[in-house]
């Protein structure tokens, strides 16, 4: 392509500090390095956990930051030593890498891997280096994706090949959201046939949760909100029973101990709050019960009673839903052009860039599911 | 027996009080009602639980009713059985259970639990099916210990909390599979799942902490770190297994952080073998991420701990077990066959014996550190 090798300036979404919106702006995005691909950005999602660093204010030196890490598009450039990519692949980029040579990635229990960038700096919520520049700052690539950006670069560990066939403004959503959820109850907690399961929260990880466990064969799927207007959302991909906490006066693990007959055998927290962690793990059965944490928080402590689990609960949790990110996201493109997941449920709005404000503001105030920005012509 | 159907008049240490040390008494103990068996209890080993709701009650435990007579891990001999019990006769040696098993519940037939509630409230409430317990003193109702009480010469137990065990078992050596090496090994191997080659660390070195030394080792673990405050246990750890031991007072940082720097990023399995919140979270904290396991045996009935959720999200795992995941009934057996077959170890968890008049003793021995176990035993007082 006519920009291989140059610096190409570009639209992109910054944030230059925390609490305030985002600023479109020109910035400048350097060719790609060894090992790095340079990619236009045709689609992404807008995920809360990208509101949490704009918002909480506790990563200050996380910024200024292009933010996104729900995205897809198609490969520009490529640095020095890459093979596994040329210009022209659909890819989507990931915000966790899988290098396939570390031990990590050798071992079929995890999906952590040694070079993401969690193990460098978590702190920065961003990759330590960046390729960005704007008014003459360097601007950080939040998570080391920066899918707000027409076009982003990312080292080939981190970015996935996918089927040409799959259409990126559907696909991007497979960038967090919807693997983390349905990760979660398939890889995580491992729902078995016949179960019953809880979800705590119906946002776009919630409602992934519920798909999940309902194709692991799950018998009843209980769906738990503070807000009634999602439950028909949860009805979609698969909730039997939906309980909002507000209409009890009893604490919510009681009410769900009860209608269950003595707890869920998994329960999925996919809110990031610890009170909620905290009940998903007491509505999760005594001897067997599983409970897995899904929403994000590097923030806080959570405080639980020991006995909970010397009476037989299991707490994990997980990042990415356990996926390995390269192998997983292409699988669940294929999932979904095989008609075996569904993602277009998940999209309640479809916006440019340059509403990228907007787009926040619904996802802060709980009026979206996913709201999916187009960023460049694919 | 002689005794068939009759009270049977015998000695006890009962617990007056909370605060106040054990009274040797003259206690009546009632004959078996229908599912109950009475056992002539040989030996008992002295728990740290026992020594808690005697003194900590209301301090992470909650209030057990008195007066009580404590002890939940012994062995004895059916002297007589209740209507309808056919699991047990007269003459068997067996292990009386504070975990029940009824072998017909969802939880007993569930592979994934050892979890059964036959008459768990009431044995819990220091009493038996009917509400009542079969323990009196000076013309008072005596509380039964988590339905078991075995810091008496007589005791009765429901028949889904005992096991029946081979004859040739050395009584005064088997007692302790009715608590602390059960929990410790168990904690490891079943609940841990610990495999082969792995990295350990193992969080308090009493008779559970050891225990659980003692499972790592009998599943290959390649190293299992000892941790405890009192540097005399180091030796008997090593002993069991632990390959090294640490002492959280030679550091300045927190122990989890020398564990993840000896390790080069954290254990694969971490037990937790205290009972106490704060070194819950150090324990958590000291495996890896990514696949970490931490496995909470020590007891806490009330407490909460505090952890750092993204210790979770990053990979570990955080279970509890209670009685070392063994389905109790089922599996005490294979233990006791474990040990005759010197698979399993048990007289080197026995640092004394004594008579149950000295009874008080093993709880000093116990708070000084100075014991793993004490063997009390029942008959010859």
């Amino acid at each position: 392509m006519s920009t291989a090798g140059k610096v190409i300036k570009c639209k992109a979404a910054v944030a230059w500090e925390p609490n305030k919106p985002v600023v479109i702006e020109e910035i400048e995005v350097a060719p790609p390095q060894a090992n790095e691909v340079r990619i236009k950005i045709v689609a992404t999602g807008v995920c809360h956990t990208d509101l949490y660093h704009l918002f909480e204010g506790m990563h200050k030196d996380g910024f200024p930051a292009v933010l996104g890490h729900e995205g897809a598009g198609i490969v520009e450039s490529v640095g020095p030593g890459v093979t596994e990519f040329q210009p022209g692949d659909k890819v989507i980029p990931l915000f966790l890498s899988q290098c396939k040579e570390c031990h990590l990635c050798k071992n079929p229990r995890t999906n952590q891997c040694e070079v993401a960038w969690t193990r460098i700096n978590q702190a920065i919520m961003a990759g330590v280096e960046s390729r960005f520049t704007c008014k003459g700052k360097r601007v950080l690539q939040f998570m080391g994706t920066s899918t707000f950006s027409e076009y982003t670069v990312i080292n080939q560990t981190a970015v996935a090949k996918i089927d040409p066939a799959a259409p990126l403004d559907k696909v991007c959503l497979l960038g967090c959201g919807i693997c983390t959820g349905y990760g979660a109850a398939v890889n995580t907690a491992k729902v078995e046939p016949g179960s019953t399961c809880a979800v705590f929260g119906l946002g776009a990880v919630g409602l992934a949760a519920v798909m999940g466990c309902k194709a692991a064969g799950a018998k009843r799927i209980i769906a738990v909100d503070v807000n009634p207007d999602k439950f028909e959302n949860a009805k979609v991909f698969g909730a039997t029973d939906f309980v909002n906490p507000k209409d009890h006066d009893k604490p919510i693990h009681e009410v769900l101990t009860k209608m269950t007959s003595g707890g869920v055998d998994y329960s999925l927290e996919c809110v990031g709050n610890v009170q909620v962690m905290r009940s998903a793990l007491e509505s999760s059965a005594q001897g067997w019960g599983v409970s897995v944490i899904v929403g994000w928080t590097d923030l806080h402590d959570i405080v639980i009673r020991p006995v909970h689990l010397i009476s037989g609960r299991t707490w994990k949790g997980s990042m990415f839903g356990g996926f390995k990110s390269k192998d997983g996201v292409s699988k669940m493109v294929k999932d979904y052009l095989d008609k075996k997941l569904k993602v277009d449920e998940f999209i309640s709005h479809n916006m440019t860039l340059d509403q990228a404000n907007d787009a926040i503001e619904l996802m802060k105030n709980c009026k979206c599911i996913r709201a999916v920005m187009s960023v460049s012509p694919p | 027996m002689a005794t068939d159907g009759k009270v049977i008049t015998c000695k006890a240490a009962v617990a007056w009080e909370p605060g106040k040390p054990l009274c040797i008494e003259e206690v009546e103990v009632a004959p078996p009602k229908a599912h109950e068996v009475r056992i002539k209890v040989v030996a008992t080993g002295v728990c740290h639980t026992d020594w808690e709701y005697l003194f900590e009650t209301g301090k992470g435990m909650k209030f057990r009713p008195f007066p009580l007579v404590l002890g939940h891990e012994a062995a004895g001999i059916v002297e007589s059985i209740g209507p309808e019990v056919t699991r047990v006769s007269p003459g068997d040696k067996v292990i009386p259970l504070f975990l029940p098993y009824c072998g017909e519940c969802e939880r007993c037939l569930s592979p994934k639990t050892n979890h059964c509630k036959k008459n768990w409230t009431n044995m819990q409430a220091g009493v038996l099916a009917d509400g009542t317990s079969r323990i009196s003193c000076k013309g008072q109702q005596v509380y039964q210990f988590l339905g078991v009480s075995s810091f008496s010469q007589y005791t009765v137990v429901p028949d889904t909390s005992v096991a029946k065990i081979r004859s040739d078992a050395p009584l005064d050596k088997v007692c302790l599979l009715g608590c602390g090496v059960s929990t410790g090994y168990g904690a490891a191997i079943n609940a841990g799942k610990v495999e082969k080659d792995s990295s350990c660390a193992v969080f308090g070195l009493g008779a559970v902490g050891l225990a659980a030394v003692m499972g790592c080792k009998v599943a290959i673990a390649r190293r299992i770190i000892g941790v405890d405050i009192n540097p005399d246990k180091f030796e008997k750890a090593r002993q069991f297994g632990a390959t090294d031991c640490i002492n959280p007072r030679d550091y300045s940082k927190p122990i989890q952080e020398v564990v993840v720097e000896m390790t080069g990023g954290g254990v694969d399995y971490a037990l937790e073998c205290v009972g106490s919140p704060a070194i819950m979270n150090a324990a958590l904290e000291s495996t890896r991420d990514a696949w970490g396991t931490c496995v909470i045996a020590g007891w806490t009935e009330t407490e909460t701990m505090s952890i750092s959720v993204e210790k979770l999200l990053m990979g570990r795992t955080l279970k509890g077990t209670y009685f070392g995941g063994w389905k109790s009934v089922k599996d005490v057996p294979k233990l006791v066959d474990d040990y005759m077959n010197h698979k399993l170890k048990l007289d080197e968890f026995i640092t004394e014996k004594l008579p149950l008049v000295q009874i008080n003793k093993a709880f000093d021995l116990l708070k000084s550190g100075k014991s793993i176990r004490t063997v009390i035993s029942l008959q010859d007082s």
